[in-house]
């Protein structure tokens, strides 16, 4: 097989890009990564993209960001899973280069949540959930991710006080992050004074959206920091028919998947980016992903453990780029490894990323190594 | 969402109206949203089945970041019901959310869900109410 790496990379600060189109902030990033990756000959441009059709009535967008740069004849393709997005098209990408047909492409993700209004956001967020079944009856991810919090902190015989603790840590990592959304340190105080959301989540609890944009450019030939795993899968049992709440199965799923192709466990990871929409999903995933026993990533963290989770922020304070997440997570993860700014060197050689679509419905993992 | 699709409406309208599920023939395990395979014993011979119209609450949350459909009711709760042999996510209505507890006794209440604008469809389904 063969072997695929990171050769470049690029992201912009997240937030209200008003006077940027979707297409554009996607050149933008792209153009930075292709700069850094030494401008090699790009074969082909995966595009994640969540909001790009509602909320920026875009199709095809790979081929208007292409337009923008006068990358003229690149293959592009269009991955959407949701907020997930970003971790499917890095494993799409990376396939394509690991199979042989292409020798360099990038992963663009990309999205503007906050060229509608927020009730609009909403709307957008509940095409994630089932269209018939729940959007229907106004069900959102942030009602589903508070059922599963309720539910997770009665069956552990937690406080929510020790939930806020989550928002606490991703707002302490986010505030030295230049790229972040939400950058100042917040007080579990903070946390309980914060308006409900979603009972027992509060604002502090959701990731705000933001819009953002980042870059990876893949390549065969060798690079900075190498793909070593890779893992996706869906949990397809409905939410309301689910065994268990205080599980993501998609996410177990896909590390395992992940970490046996790297040949790594738990413990080898120095680094890691989840999927934080909303705390408990942060919570959920780092267990998920073996760095805390079922059920007992709240007691680390109240025993005050250092944890290497989220050191950009998380959706929490990096802001929820939605389809650009996964991308986003995946260059923060390479920085981390090799101690570029803003971020300060790992302690190892191994990071994974976890990308998340829906209320558990689909979980990319990648493991990235030195 | 304005402009609702009405076919999309119409033909889910069992479901909304009368709870159809479905239920494997073979193994008896019961599916809703209705499946096309049961994913327990693979079987394809499957029937149509109404869920019974009384359960309990299992858990609940009320929301109150609402999409645009929702903003004239907000806020919405949204509780897992247990109806029979099969749970459901739906609205629970005629409630005080400090009133309502796990376990508590749910019937089917048949409501108005979404009015989709001033020339759209105006849209029924099942929601729940607390027994009295």
């Amino acid at each position: 097989m063969i072997d695929v790496w990171i050769n470049g990379a690029a992201m912009m600060q997240t937030g209200r890009h008003y006077s940027l189109n979707i297409d554009e902030m996607g050149a933008k990033v792209l153009e930075e990564a292709l700069k850094d990756a030494g401008y090699p000959d790009l074969d082909a441009i995966f595009v994640a993209s969540a909001t790009a059709e509602q909320a920026d009535k875009q199709q095809m967008l790979g081929a208007y960001i292409a337009a923008r740069l006068g990358l003229d004849k690149v293959a592009t393709f269009r991955v959407e899973n949701a907020d997930g997005s970003g971790g499917s098209a890095l494993v799409l990408a990376a396939s394509a280069v690991r199979s042989g047909l292409y020798n360099c492409v990038a992963v663009v993700g990309v999205d503007k949540p906050n060229d509608v209004l927020s009730n609009q956001q909403q709307d957008i967020y509940s095409t994630a959930t089932d269209s018939v079944y729940e959007r229907f009856f106004g069900v959102t991810p942030a009602a589903q991710a508070a059922i599963m919090a309720k539910l997770y902190l009665k069956k552990y015989e937690y406080k929510y006080e020790d939930l806020a603790l989550w928002p606490v840590l991703m707002h302490k990592n986010g505030a030295s992050n230049p790229y972040a959304y939400m950058r100042k340190q917040a007080k579990v105080e903070d946390v309980l004074d914060s308006e409900l959301v979603s009972d027992p989540l509060r604002l502090y609890d959701v990731g705000p959206m933001a819009d953002g944009a980042a870059a990876a450019v893949l390549c065969n030939r060798k690079g900075a920091v190498r793909i070593l795993g890779m893992g996706s899968a869906t949990s397809s049992t409905p939410f309301n028919a689910r065994q268990d709440y205080d599980v993501l199965y998609s996410a177990k799923e896909a590390a395992e998947r992940a970490y046996k192709m790297a040949g790594i466990t738990a413990r080898d990871v120095a680094a890691a980016e989840v999927h934080d929409s909303y705390s408990i999903f942060g919570v959920l995933a780092a267990e998920a992903l073996g760095l805390a026993q079922r059920g007992q990533l709240l007691a680390l963290l109240k025993s005050g453990a250092d944890l290497n989770v989220n050191l950009s922020g998380g959706l929490k304070s990096r802001g929820n780029v939605m389809g650009a997440t996964g991308v986003y997570q995946a260059v923060e993860v390479a920085w981390q490894l090799l101690g570029k700014s803003p971020f300060k060197k790992a302690d190892g050689n191994i990071g994974v990323i976890h990308s998340m679509g829906g209320a558990d419905k689909i979980s990319t993992v990648v493991v990235l190594g030195l | 969402m304005e402009h609702e699709s009405v076919p999309l409406y119409w033909r889910n309208i069992p479901a909304y109206y009368r709870l159809v599920a479905r239920r494997c023939k073979r193994c008896g395990e019961v599916y809703f949203p209705p499946v096309l395979k049961c994913p327990r014993c693979g079987s394809n011979e499957l029937e149509d089945v109404e869920l019974p119209q009384e359960g309990e609450l299992v858990e609940f949350t009320v929301l109150r970041s609402v999409p645009t459909d929702f903003l004239k009711q907000k806020p919405v709760i949204l509780g897992l019901v247990k109806l029979g042999p099969a749970k459901v996510l739906g609205q629970i209505v005629d409630a005080a959310p400090e009133k309502l507890k796990e376990g508590q006794r749910v019937e089917v209440a048949f409501r108005r869900v979404v009015v989709d604008g001033k020339y759209g469809l105006v849209m029924y389904g099942y929601k729940f109410r607390p027994r009295p």
